[in-house]
């Protein structure tokens, strides 16, 4: 008996030093790939530093950039729905769609883990080049990538609700269109002021972030992805519309092969509806069906939803008849699932992501495009 | 004796056929809709089985790149883990005096949520290596490892110091050096309380490779999957890696049990 207790024991100790043992044999075997790995990504850096300098000492182009960070594995996005840009402009520059995963601070960007991060215009970015609180002051010693500029383009910001909603509550859609509009149009005329309503409202960053998130996301609702002015707020351009739906269809993948069939057989008929914003800017609509209703946001609240905190405390949703909740997002249950199951009435979402929802089953509906452009750059080191 | 038998026969009856009923009777429930009527949700967010399955038919070879990565995770931190643990334990059993305080502060790792661990890892694990795979994986294992020290170490750490009574006393009278007196009466003694140990950190290392992978710079796992298809809305194929997580879990607890029966048939 003893004997045998013995043995076990020696067993067991000889079973956990085989196993470390092996573990070790695996990860020396990663580190030899490793050395390899970074031998190639040095080749790579050394190849296109002589490029550069053969260019009399002319900085390294766009292409090139997103070609050498593509190969060193260096090109970061926080995925979850936000990489189908990246996917896009990785494609048309011949390059495998694989991205870091990035945080939700800049640290990646700073400490060169990643060289060609994403940034928001009117978020990361700003961190990164301002030095307020929280910032990393970069100044101009970064260049960006624009999507717009590469014709990679994907509408973010968005204003929807479910089908059902909508057909049920016209007019509460309508007027609170209306005024969320009117919303927007006072806060990009005074971003400033937006800028401190959303401070006020509980915001989650420093109020000189948040004046600078204001004049960005200003450019934004006010800029198409061509480079025009609009001056309809809200506006669903038909081409920018369409341009998000062929590049979701290219990039969403689903491994639900229903939702799959069903994201290619997608119209812009099935994703938005025009009608709803049409009247509501008109001013043709009667007394709200529904008047208490609330918002979900797609993030915390910043100045990135300012139209909304603005029309709320300038009481335009009051003249309309409607008690608007805003209810903050952030959270990992999306504001598309929010939406969907009743929980809140409107919200804000990017156009790939209400794309992806429906693929997924549920019969969401757009209503109005507040950002006429993507506001996704790749932000680089000079 | 017959009695005997009878009883042990409706022991088997009850721990293997009413979790099978009622697990029968959940699925059933499930897939009629009686389920989602219960909790008040639709089939939207709680898919129906047979969707769930054809999902997982589907994407066998995806499903498992994926299984592969966060099943090496999971085994490779549980034996690092594991090691150290019990290593800790036999510090604190032979000196005793700093041990007990050591072995407190160990199990205060246990305390820590993983979802704070893992970033701060992450960010820690930065300079391994310049491949984002590598240094990922590694930060992953040393979660999964801090985890099932824990566990391990209070555990064997009773199995070392809780000995049956008069045993050391007999072991002195053979005048056993500390040494024989380790491998031949506290480390056999422990061999039990190490499979305890196992038992709470095999299903706590699948959990805690899963949550780590959210964090991962290096996408891939399971664990990052359900989060990525909740957050573009894709719940059936989410359902498809939670229940693939599950599996995953009953598996490695199965071949935990197996293992046990072997090692400690003799005992019994």
């Amino acid at each position: 008996m003893r004997f045998s207790k013995k043995t076990m024991a020696a067993m067991l100790a000889a079973a956990m030093i085989v196993s470390a043992f092996s573990a070790c044999g695996s990860s020396s075997g990663s580190a030899g790939t490793t050395t390899a790995a970074a031998a190639t990504s040095a080749a790579a850096t050394t190849a296109a530093a002589a490029a550069g300098s053969s260019d009399s000492g002319a900085a390294m182009s766009d292409s090139d950039r997103i070609i050498s960070a593509a190969q060193a594995g260096k090109v970061g996005n926080w995925g979850l729905g936000n990489e189908y840009e990246i996917f896009a402009l990785l494609t048309k520059y011949g390059q495998e769609n694989k991205f870091l995963s990035q945080a939700f601070d800049m640290d990646g960007f700073d400490d060169d883990s990643i060289t060609l991060a994403s940034a928001m215009t009117y978020n990361e970015l700003g961190l990164v080049q301002n030095s307020y609180e929280g910032g990393y002051g970069y100044g101009d010693s970064v260049g960006i990538i624009d999507m717009n500029n590469e014709g990679v383009a994907m509408l973010e910001d968005n204003l929807f609700c479910t089908k059902a909603f909508a057909e049920a509550n016209p007019n509460t859609v309508k007027a609170f269109i209306s005024a969320s509009m009117k919303g927007w149009k006072y806060a990009c005329e005074n971003p400033e002021e937006a800028a401190q309503i959303v401070f006020e409202a509980g915001s989650s960053v420093s109020s000189d972030h948040q004046a600078y998130m204001a004049s960005e996301v200003k450019k934004l609702v006010e800029t198409d992805t061509t480079g025009s002015t609009v001056t309809d707020y809200g506006k669903m351009d038909e081409a920018a519309m369409q341009q998000t739906l062929d590049l979701a269809k290219q990039y969403i993948s689903l491994d639900d092969s229903t939702a799959a069939e069903k994201l290619q057989a997608l119209t812009l008929d099935d994703i938005r509806s025009t009608a709803y914003w049409t009247d509501a800017m008109a001013g043709s609509f009667d007394a709200p069906e529904k008047t208490d209703v609330s918002i979900q946001l797609k993030w915390l609240p910043q100045a990135q939803f300012m139209g909304y905190f603005v029309a709320k405390a300038k009481g335009y949703y009051d003249e309309v008849g409607l008690n608007v909740t805003i209810v903050s997002g952030g959270g990992d249950i999306g504001e598309t699932t929010a939406v969907n199951n009743g929980t809140v009435d409107f919200g804000v979402t990017w156009v790939s992501n209400l794309i992806s929802a429906n693929a997924g089953g549920m019969d969401l509906l757009e209503i109005a495009q507040v950002y006429q452009r993507s506001g996704l750059v790749l932000v680089y080191k000079k | 004796m017959a009695a005997k038998v009878n009883k042990k026969r409706r022991s088997a009856v009850q721990s293997v056929v009413c979790p099978i009923i009622f697990g029968i009777a959940l699925i059933a429930a499930w897939q009629t809709g009686l389920l989602h009527i219960l909790l008040n949700t639709d089939e939207y967010v709680l898919p129906y089985p047979t969707r769930i399955l054809t999902i997982m038919g589907e994407n066998g070879d995806k499903i498992m790149t994926n299984v592969w990565a966060s099943v090496q995770v999971a085994v490779f931190g549980l034996i690092f883990g594991s090691l150290l643990g019990y290593l800790i334990a036999i510090f604190a059993a032979t000196f005793p005096k700093f041990g007990s305080g050591g072995l407190t502060i160990v199990s205060a790792f246990n305390a820590i949520p993983i979802v704070a661990l893992a970033p701060v890892i992450i960010n820690w694990t930065k300079d391994v290596s310049s491949e984002a795979e590598v240094r990922s994986t590694v930060a992953k294992v040393i979660v999964v490892t801090v985890v099932s020290m824990a566990s391990m170490s209070v555990n064997a750490y009773r199995g070392l110091t809780e000995l049956p009574v008069f045993s050391d006393d007999l072991m002195k009278t053979y005048a056993a050096g500390k040494l024989t007196e380790f491998t031949k009466l506290r480390l056999p003694n422990s061999v039990p309380y190490i499979f305890t140990a196992l038992r709470v950190s095999v299903p706590g290392s699948v959990i805690s490779a899963l949550v780590s992978e959210y964090f991962a710079e290096y996408v891939i796992g399971v664990g990052r999957q359900i989060r990525e298809n909740i957050l573009i809305a894709q719940y059936s194929t989410a359902w498809a890696y939670i229940v693939t997580a599950c599996i995953i879990g009953i598996v490695m607890y199965a071949v935990l049990m197996v293992i046990e029966t072997i090692v400690l048939k003799k005992r019994r």
